[in-house]
């Protein structure tokens, strides 16, 4: 317990220290004492919202993939992978072209997208003897590309002046902040978090089995739907806020794994905060590794998360 | 089977292969010209294409080579053109055959032309081959700029045979040129912004002939120097530029300046310009329209809003 | 399916589950677990229907110890036996001393006295067993069900697995359902036994009543030889294979 705390407080730390670094540094150098009126905009209007969207985007992505994780009983299992972001990212596309004016109509059909996906994987993957890697990534691929594929169907036929932007989005794009989009990300990570983090007992258990944790008092189905309903607010909010940041909810739960061991009462909450200092991190190499220009957020952690998913994949078997 | 009906049996097969092969060859379509009279050009690219001396069947794959064909009075050759191709009124109603990035190949064959005319963005790798097996030739179109496009309508007029339409055309579009470089002031150019789409935020780079334009009509983009045509900008850059001018290329997502201009001296002098979006990025002839009218907004007495 | 299946079970009572594969035996112990999987009929715990329980109050009841399985996390052994404490538990709550008391008692019983900070994949087969039953000793539930506990143990821990389960039920009022393949170890351990037969109770009584030679062939299709243990005085059952 005593290093449990030790590393919340060092994590949380680091998270204060990431924030205040993601807020000094950008395309545009401005010093934090004396700042000119147009230092204040920059700060104020556009890097704020921007890393405390990442923030919060990251802490969702986390949370999400470490309780889907327990709940399939797969360290490799992220929303990502499973097809969920997809699901969200089409939700979020269907909004866009035919609710254009419903400001709502983003986040509530791409947390339903995801829902549907997370879902689909689900029935999919699991079988009589139960669910091993291969039947769960193999779903996860069948979804993912099912869905890529209808959302490279829907921006054929779209306008191709709107397409440029919506492609760069899909790779994940934290540019088009706003603090409503933060307020809105920041509620779900808390939401989600807390809830998650109250059925970390009984996830424990699902993680050993279904049958383990029926059979130790869990109630399963509950629990499911808790998981299914939780990760797919967590993964659909951040989506609509900004597209599919990849990988964020595979790596990060597993190296607070690697530090912390498999106790989800402290996992959960830890991946929320190692989360948001992943993905405040990457957001600054992509908004000043080719300053002026941006790269997608989703890039860099591809970059990083891809190779580490690969060598997490061979050290399973 | 007793041997000698196998054998019967796979000489007939062998003859039913050949006979159907025969049909097949003997089906392909002819090719609308005879080998005689071919002339070698080389294209924009340098590369070598044969041109029947008399053309009177091509297609066109980008709209703007749609509008030079048309400008160098040769519109009533074209036979195909891509679903994009909306100018002039006159290409409306040509049969549609794909789009610059996917053409329709199949469609482009069947229509038996003679010359296929591609722009830079094409992928030519992909067709090249089938539609050299049909004999029919591709010739790349490629504008430098502003200046170019009068030359490539002369050039377009010599191989299309309207060689005069094309040279009236151009010496047209030359003279207005001159006149837009003569009427503005380059002594004090004014700061120009031209934003492409709104968010995410895409401006125009220095592979972008759009930069060359603004310069033309006198003023200068503030984001001439950044690498690649079409960059998507940081928006604190953006915000520490303050633009005198921002140019919008006039499409759904481009109504207004992005949030970072609202104290840009552009918006606060309401020096806000909506331009075409066909205008101003196809490079044809309509890019003298667009020069034309970004002088205006730098330094006539143009009025915020759409030019026109 | 199990179809007329009806007994009584009490404390201090080990019973003996036996049958071919198939019969219907892992199917019965969900029943009884609260599983509510297909079938017609009731199941009462002290009288009440099972159904009215909340299944945290079940599982502070019946612990089930089942085939024991691979968990690709890593846990540890002292994790594993306390999360049979969930139950006893809050939602979120950390577990208090008395807790981890009784999980480490729970791995000494079962000759597991240091292995607390082991984690689960590095044990063999036979160590996982018997952390499963830990873990089901941890519970503190006074009906345990037991699906083929034996499966990878050596002699000397099979015989260490019953003599546990025994005591308990002798000396504190537990009972328990043991699914078994053993007939040796029923007669010797259990108070009754039921032979389960195409889903049905085919024979339920104790164990010199039920293990007759003619119940034998007609359940398992073997033949077999009865005689009794010299030394426990217990019945003992000769299997003949006839080759």
């Amino acid at each position: 317990m005593k290093r449990a705390t030790l590393i919340f407080f060092s994590l949380a730390g680091l998270l204060a220290a990431a924030i205040a670094a993601a807020l000094l540094i950008g395309s545009e150098s401005i010093s934090p004492f004396g700042l000119t009126e147009q230092g204040r905009a920059i700060l104020f209007d556009i890097r704020m919202p921007r890393v405390f969207l990442g923030a919060c985007v990251g802490a969702s992505l986390a949370v999400a993939g470490a309780s889907l994780q327990a709940l399939l009983r797969n360290p490799l299992a992220e929303p990502y992978l499973l097809g969920v972001s997809n699901g969200a990212a089409l939700g979020t596309l269907l909004a866009f072209v035919f609710l254009e004016g419903y400001g709502f109509a983003r986040p509530i059909l791409s947390f339903a997208g995801a829902g549907i996906a997370t879902f689909a994987v689900y029935q999919m993957a699991r079988s009589r003897a139960g669910m091993n890697v291969e039947r769960l990534v193999l779903s996860g691929v069948i979804i993912t590309t099912f869905l890529s594929s209808i959302i490279v169907l829907l921006t054929s036929v779209l306008d191709a002046a709107r397409l440029r932007g919506y492609t760069f989005w899909l790779l994940g794009d934290l540019s088009q902040a706003t603090y409503d989009g933060f307020y809105l990300t920041l509620a779900a990570a808390t939401v989600g978090t807390i809830v998650l983090s109250s059925q970390a007992r009984a996830l424990n258990l699902m993680m050993v089995g279904e049958r383990d944790a029926f059979d130790f008092g869990v109630e399963v189905g509950r629990v499911r739907m808790i998981v299914f309903a939780m990760s797919s607010l967590l993964v659909g909010t951040a989506v609509a806020a900004s597209g599919s940041v990849g990988y964020v909810g595979l790596i990060v739960p597993h190296l607070v794994r690697l530090a912390i061991g498999s106790d989800n009462r402290l996992v959960v909450p830890m991946s929320a905060i190692a989360g948001a200092i992943f993905v405040v991190l990457a957001d600054t190499v992509a908004r000043t590794a080719i300053a002026p220009r941006e790269l997608p957020v989703g890039a860099i952690t591809a970059l990083i998360g891809a190779p580490l998913f690969i060598y997490l994949l061979r050290r399973a078997n | 089977m007793a041997y000698g009906n196998r054998k019967m049996y796979f000489a007939s097969l062998i003859l039913a292969l050949a006979a159907a092969m025969a049909v097949g060859a003997c089906s392909q379509p002819k090719s609308a010209v005879t080998e005689a009279n071919f002339v070698q050009v080389k294209d924009d690219l340098g590369r070598a294409v044969n041109v029947p001396g008399e053309v009177n069947r091509i297609v066109s794959l980008a709209p703007s080579i749609t509008e030079l064909v048309f400008a160098a009075g040769a519109g009533d050759k074209l036979v195909g053109v891509t679903s994009y191709c909306d100018f002039p009124a006159g290409a409306v109603s040509i049969r549609k055959v794909g789009d610059t990035q996917t053409p329709n190949v199949e469609a482009i064959v069947a229509l038996q032309p003679q010359l296929v005319l591609v722009s830079t963005a094409s992928q030519l790798e992909a067709f090249a081959e089938v539609l050299d097996r049909q004999k029919i030739g591709v010739y790349v179109v490629d504008v430098q700029g502003l200046e170019d496009v009068p030359k490539r309508i002369r050039k377009l007029g010599e191989i299309l045979g309207t060689k005069i339409e094309a040279d009236v055309a151009a010496g047209a579009l030359t003279r207005r040129i001159e006149v837009v470089g003569s009427s503005i002031r380059t002594d004090a150019p004014p700061k120009v912004f031209v934003q492409i789409s709104a968010e995410p935020l895409f401006t125009v780079g220095s592979g972008s002939f759009i930069t060359q334009l603004v310069r033309h009509a006198g003023g200068e983009s503030v984001t001439k120097d950044i690498a690649t045509g079409y960059p998507k900008l940081s928006k604190e850059t953006a915000a520490a530029m303050d633009p005198e001018v921002i140019v919008l290329s006039d499409s759904e997502d481009n109504r207004e300046p992005n949030e970072v201009f609202r104290n840009s001296p552009a918006v606060r002098n309401g020096r806000v310009y909506r331009i075409d979006a066909d205008i101003l990025s196809r490079p044809g002839p309509r890019l003298v329209d667009a020069v034309e009218k970004l002088a205006e907004a730098f330094h006539g007495k143009g009025e915020s809003g759409p030019v026109n | 399916m199990l179809r007329d299946v009806s007994f009584e079970m009490h404390a201090g009572e080990v019973i003996a589950l036996l049958g071919p594969n198939g019969a219907g035996k892992t199917t019965l112990i969900k029943a009884l677990n609260g599983a509510k999987e297909a079938f017609a009929g009731s199941v009462e715990l002290n009288s009440k229907p099972l159904a009215s329980f909340s299944r945290r109050e079940i599982s502070r009841r019946i612990a089930v110890v089942a085939q024991e399985n691979e968990t690709k996390f890593p846990v540890t052994v002292l994790d594993f036996v306390l999360s049979g404490r969930f139950a006893s538990g809050s939602a979120f709550g950390w577990e208090s001393a008395e807790d981890i008391n009784v999980a480490n008692k729970a791995l000494d019983e079962c000759d597991l006295a240091n292995f607390g900070t082991r984690l689960m994949n590095e044990l063999s087969g036979g160590e996982r067993q018997r952390v499963v039953l830990a873990r089901a000793i941890a519970t503190e539930a006074k009906i345990l069900m037991l699906d083929e506990p034996t499966a990878n143990l050596d002699l000397s821990h099979q015989g260490m697995m019953f003599r546990l389960i025994r005591e308990r039920c002798d000396a504190d009022g537990y009972a328990a359902v043991v699914i078994m393949h053993d007939l040796n170890l029923a007669s010797e351990f259990a108070d009754k036994v039921i032979l389960l037969h195409r889903g049905s109770i085919f024979a339920f009584g104790t164990p010199e009543n039920v293990l007759t030679e003619a119940n034998i062939e007609t359940v398992f299709g073997v033949r077999a030889l009865l005689d009794v243990n010299p030394v426990t005085e217990k019945a003992r059952i000769t299997t003949v294979f006839s080759c």
